[in-house]
């Protein structure tokens, strides 16, 4: 009885293989692959609700786990990652053109995040959120004139010793010590490099900061520290749990960071996912997401509706984030600081 | 068990015990402290709150469906690794010695493997086979690596197991597979049941594996938590409930066979 029992057993997990991928590809489901806790829930049911469909909700943390997982030949329908990796993969030619027939919201999209230089008349993508790396402290701790005087350079003080937190992602510290330095963030050039690389040597010799990930949010909204740098999108999030906090883009330039949504080219159900796409970039859709998360919304009405009287985030500072200062700049693809700066990094935490 | 107990204590009069226990249990009293925070802060209390209780049930469907696809995988993968593991070790048990030594050495790779090596590995195979990821695979790749520690526990048993007592079991008439499910498997029992809990916890604290052979949108507890983007005390809220469903659990299952045995000396009497 046993024995009949697990060879069936075995035979009916053998015999599941072959029929898998029909199995769980049926029709009118969607692969969407996005951030965890990058969304308001509600959209992805409103969206099966609305269409009938049933939405796979896959999670990654870093544009470049999601990198790995496009490589393994799943078909992901809609995924939404970072600027400079949309850049990378219009290059490698993996992702298909939106559908504008079905994709009609993006007229609705702010000037500022509109045909940006990876894809320049959004033919690939679509944006989903934006933001800015900034500077956020406590107004009771650091005089607001000397941050906004010394932008990036402030991470030079000693007064600041052991008080800062700094986000623990090598392109961003990379950019923070170029901009400094009055250098590209997307710089070629291995001398700037090292310049950058002096730079954040002397820093954490100077002020001794913790290299953290998101606990660094809650850290600031308790105010655990006086500085930190962060997105602009977190430090609005904890400068509405403690008002003592302030941001600021320093005036060296910053990164505009830009959160897109694109269609793979293997995609299986790519109507459907232009149909998403456009949903999301709805006004209601987008609302529900930006207040949700913090981040700032892509649709024009949407800004200016949260941050006017009485909306969600009425007279918080850089909940837009700055756009059209000539310093600023966006991530390229760019190899150089890709393969180096974590190494470099790396290296800088010991010293 | 009490006595046990009782003699232990007594070796450690001193608060050597209650440093250790509390070593083990403090960060699992913070974490469900902080699930009844009334603010967002995961460092600072500011009142008591169901909200994140609430948040979890009303809100974060992803999370609580995470819940489910983690125990789903956890179950049919004990079921299956235990029933297979033990199969296999009482065959191992009647092998010929050089057989044994060679499986038993090659079952001890998988248990001694980095994870991320087993991983990758079924991810390449998966791929090479051209089997889409999915939750079958995700249930397959937690079953082989569930397998060994099942064969690794029920061994030793099946050692001590006295050979002669199957053997009069046949004597004495009974099939193979009386003997089998008459004789051996009650004897090596406490076996199976600690090697089914082991590969249940291996299942549930798996991460690496998963997050390379989970189907599209399948995510089991440790995968969620560690892709999301800004941490939120839900996620206490959802491990509160799961230390209180495992408390819970052995609670019973060291208070049903007392009660037994109370009611049998009852009927005794």
């Amino acid at each position: 009885m046993t024995k009949k029992l697990i060879a069936a057993l075995l035979i009916a997990c053998l015999a599941l293989l072959p029929v898998l991928p029909a199995e769980i590809r049926a029709e009118g489901t969607l692969n969407v692959m996005n951030y965890g806790e990058y969304i308001d829930e509600q959209v992805i049911r409103n969206f099966e609700k609305e269409f009938g469909v049933k939405i796979n909700y896959a999670l990654n943390d870093t544009p470049e786990a999601m990198y790995t997982k496009l490589q393994t030949g799943v078909s992901y329908d809609v995924v939404v990652t970072s600027d400079y990796m949309i850049d990378r993969l219009i290059k490698e030619k993996a992702v298909q053109p939106l559908d504008k027939g079905i994709v009609t919201n993006l007229d609705q999209l702010s000037d500022q995040v509109k045909n940006l230089y990876y894809d320049p008349d959004n033919t690939y993508s679509a944006p989903y959120l934006w933001q800015n790396v900034v500077l956020c402290y406590d107004t009771t701790k650091i005089d607001p004139a000397k941050v906004e005087e010394l932008g990036w350079g402030i991470l030079l003080d000693p007064a600041l010793d052991g008080e800062v937190f700094i986000f623990d992602s090598p392109r961003d510290i990379f950019m923070m010590a170029l901009k400094n330095l009055g250098y590209s963030m997307n710089t070629e050039s291995r001398d700037e490099l090292q310049a950058a690389f002096d730079w954040l040597v002397k820093m954490n010799q100077t002020i001794h900061p913790d290299f953290v990930g998101d606990e660094m949010i809650d850290g600031m909204a308790q105010g655990e520290k006086w500085l930190a740098m962060m997105y602009s999108g977190d430090a609005v999030y904890a400068s509405m749990e403690n008002e003592k906090l302030a941001v600021w883009a320093p005036l060296e330039g910053t990164n505009i960071a830009v959160d897109a949504m694109f269609i793979p080219s293997n995609a299986a159900n790519a109507e459907l996912a232009n149909q998403f796409i456009n949903y999301v970039l709805d006004y209601d859709n987008s609302m529900m997401i930006t207040v949700e998360t913090c981040y700032c919304s892509p649709n024009a009405k949407v800004c200016e509706d949260v941050t006017a009287e009485g909306g969600e985030f009425e007279g918080i500072e850089w909940y837009i984030p700055r756009a059209g200062y000539e310093k600023d700049e966006m991530y390229t693809d760019n190899d150089l600081l890709r393969t180096e700066t974590p190494e470099l990094l790396f290296k800088v935490k010991l010293q | 068990m009490k006595k046990k107990k009782r003699k232990v204590s007594k070796f450690f009069t001193s608060g050597y015990l209650v440093l250790i226990l509390l070593f083990i249990y403090l960060p699992i009293g913070y974490l469900v402290l902080f699930s009844f925070n009334d603010g967002k802060s995961m460092t600072n209390f500011s009142g008591f709150s169901l909200r994140w209780y609430e948040n979890l049930f009303t809100k974060e469907y992803a999370m609580l469906e995470s819940i489910w696809i983690t125990l789903l995988v956890a179950v049919i993968a004990t079921v299956v690794s235990t029933v297979v593991g033990t199969v296999a070790a009482i065959g191992l048990s009647k092998a010929r010695r050089i057989v044994r030594t060679v499986v038993l050495e090659v079952n001890n790779l998988p248990v001694m493997n980095p994870d991320i090596v087993t991983a990758i590995g079924l991810m390449l195979l998966f791929i090479s086979i051209k089997v889409q990821p999915s939750l079958v695979t995700l249930i397959l790749s937690h079953i082989s690596f569930c397998i060994p520690y099942v064969i690794l526990t029920v061994m030793p048993k099946l050692r001590q197991l006295d050979d002669n007592v199957a053997e009069a079991a046949l004597d004495l008439g009974a099939t193979p597979m009386k003997a089998l499910t008459k004789v051996i498997i009650p004897q090596i029992y406490p076996a199976i049941l600690s090697g089914a809990l082991i590969a249940f916890s291996m299942s549930l604290d798996d991460f690496v594996v998963s997050y390379f052979n989970a189907g599209v949108g399948i995510n089991t507890i440790s995968m969620y938590v560690y892709s999301m983007k800004r941490y939120n005390l839900s996620v206490n809220a959802m491990s509160s409930l799961i230390v209180a469903t495992v408390t819970l659990v052995l609670v019973l299952v060291n208070l049903i066979p007392w009660i037994k045995d109370k009611k049998a000396q009852k009927e005794e009497t």
